[in-house]
């Protein structure tokens, strides 16, 4: 196909995943400007993106990200870490599993988020609790794909690496860890939305900053074009932390490649 | 090693709510309530009829928004699946914005929809929509070459090969979906009622936190566990059902 002179049908293959996105938009600036709405319930994309502009190029307002960012990560983080020893315990040890398992299996559908307003009560209303928030609901997926990965190891490699004389150290190392990562990575590319999810629902419930906090106060301000910039700025952060997250991942684990349909 | 692991089975569940109750009892601070403090407050508030029109409320909004979004998520998967027109032009825009968090439409949707339940249902419905729809195109796409060539060679028609092969190899991941979605539900339902509504469990717990009424808090954490344990519970026994020709359903 690439080959080919320019012809018609390639040049529509090439062009379609475009044309949806573009689509929406001219229908969005036709509704913005056709005057039957208000300005409040469709702004003109001119003006979404100056507020845009101004979201970026203000320390202030680009403060409201770094506050997001920083409580998605940090609860993220905290996740990964006990996520990924306590799947591999519970992958490599039965008793351990045995304990845990119901635990996880049996609190997995709650969901977690309605603990919000106790956790509000016990860590305060500042980061804290929304720190703990994201860092118990990152850490269910991390846990269950980290413990599937560490079950599912082939038996036979551990058993001719212990035939070979390999500590218990040296398999882990060498060979659980290795055989896990996919499936780790798995675990992260959920709940790092989940992470973006909760910070933003927690923000939006009850915070004084960041950027739930911009768009709900954007919104009761009926400043709209300034609400959607704030949305487009989450939009794009969610996408930028998963494409690093991916980058990683392919990165880490280069011997099998992560089929993802942008990069 | 097998007696041990059974015994271990259940047994940090219950330890933990001993040792809960038992602290509790010698004195915990005052938001914090006993095991069966809880369980008292929730078997009082169930009698007294308060509890059950916010349950309702709740239901009315997440479950309508979760049948829209698994619904159109399926066939659009299913579809974008197996036409590679509706695949190149559709399927970018999803998978661009799939990791976005859905939530931040509900200021949105407000505007559009109004404050009222549709809003909440349309914003539910988004965030089942793209779980279903990911897992039901994956599921299609790798529905194996070779059935769908024999379905040819045996003269199926276009038709017939979707209905008994594509959709019953793709079900799996679909069920799969759906369970995300599942969960998903609540979670939004219970993050929009808890921004703004004048009804169900998300706004009961607002109401019980401004009011300092911490029994009324837990009682509605507990309602919101029990539907999000018993609609899994329920989807899995359907999927159990549907998918009794697959060896590992569990």
């Amino acid at each position: 196909m690439r080959g080919e002179p320019l012809s018609l049908r390639s040049t529509l293959t090439g062009v379609r995943p475009l044309v949806l996105l573009a689509a929406a938009l001219v229908a969005w600036e036709l509704c913005a400007r056709s005057a039957l709405w208000s300005p409040i319930i469709f702004p003109s994309l001119v003006r979404i993106f100056t507020e845009f502009g101004l979201l970026v190029a203000r320390s202030d307002r680009l403060m409201e990200a770094w506050h997001s960012l920083y409580r998605a990560l940090a609860g993220f983080g905290l996740a990964a870490v006990v996520g990924v020893t306590l799947g591999m315990l519970m992958g490599r040890s039965n008793l351990i599993a045995g304990l845990l398992d119901p635990l996880f299996s049996g609190t997995y559908p709650v969901p977690k988020i309605a603990l919000f307003p106790i956790f509000i009560f016990v860590f305060g209303i500042g980061s804290l609790s929304k720190v703990i928030l994201i860092f118990l609901e990152c850490l269910y997926p991390i846990v269950i794909n980290t413990y599937h990965g560490a079950r599912s190891v082939n038996r036979v490699l551990v058993w001719s690496a212990l035939n070979m004389g390999a500590s218990r150290g040296q398999i882990l190392r060498k060979i659980v860890v290795p055989a896990t990562a996919p499936f780790i990575f798995a675990g992260f590319r959920v709940a790092l939305p989940v992470a973006m999810i909760v910070v933003i629902i927690t923000e939006m419930v009850s915070s004084a900053d960041g950027l739930g906090y911009l768009v709900m106060y954007s919104l009761s301000s009926l400043k709209t074009d300034r609400m959607l910039a704030a949305v487009i700025v989450i939009a794009l952060l969610g996408l930028l932390l998963d494409g690093l997250l991916v980058l990683l991942r392919n990165r880490l684990v280069f011997w099998e490649k992560l089929e993802t349909y942008y990069t | 090693m097998e007696i041990l692991r059974y015994l271990a089975k259940g047994t940090l569940v219950v330890l933990v709510l001993v040792l809960w109750q038992l602290l509790w009892l010698l004195g915990l601070p005052e938001y914090v309530l006993g095991p069966l403090e809880i369980l008292k407050h929730f078997a009082a508030e169930l009698v007294s009829g308060e509890l059950l029109p916010h349950i309702w409320a709740s239901l009315v909004r997440s479950l309508p928004g979760f049948a829209i979004g698994t619904l159109l998520g399926i066939s659009f998967g299913l579809l974008a699946g197996v036409a590679r027109a509706f695949d190149q032009m559709l399927s970018p825009l999803i998978f661009l914005t799939y990791p976005v968090p859905k939530i931040v439409m509900l200021p949105i949707f407000m505007l559009w929809f109004g404050i009222g339940d549709l809003s909440k249902i349309m914003i539910i419905a988004l965030a089942c929509f793209y779980p279903t729809f990911i897992n039901a195109y994956y599921g299609a796409k790798a529905t194996p070459t070779i059935l769908v060539w024999s379905g040819l060679n045996m003269g199926a028609r276009r038709w017939d090969i979707f209905r008994k092969v594509v959709v019953p190899s793709a079900l799996p991941l679909i069920f799969a979906g759906i369970r995300v979605s599942l969960a998903l539900s609540f979670i939004v339902m219970f993050a929009t009622e808890m921004i703004n509504a004048p009804t169900g469990l998300g706004h009961l717990i607002r109401v019980a936190e401004g009011g300092l009424r911490f029994d009324l808090m837990y009682v509605s954490l507990l309602a919101i566990a029990i539907l999000g344990y018993l609609s899994d519970a329920l989807l899995r026994l359907t999927r159990g059902r549907v998918l009794a020709w697959q060896e590992q359903a569990a």
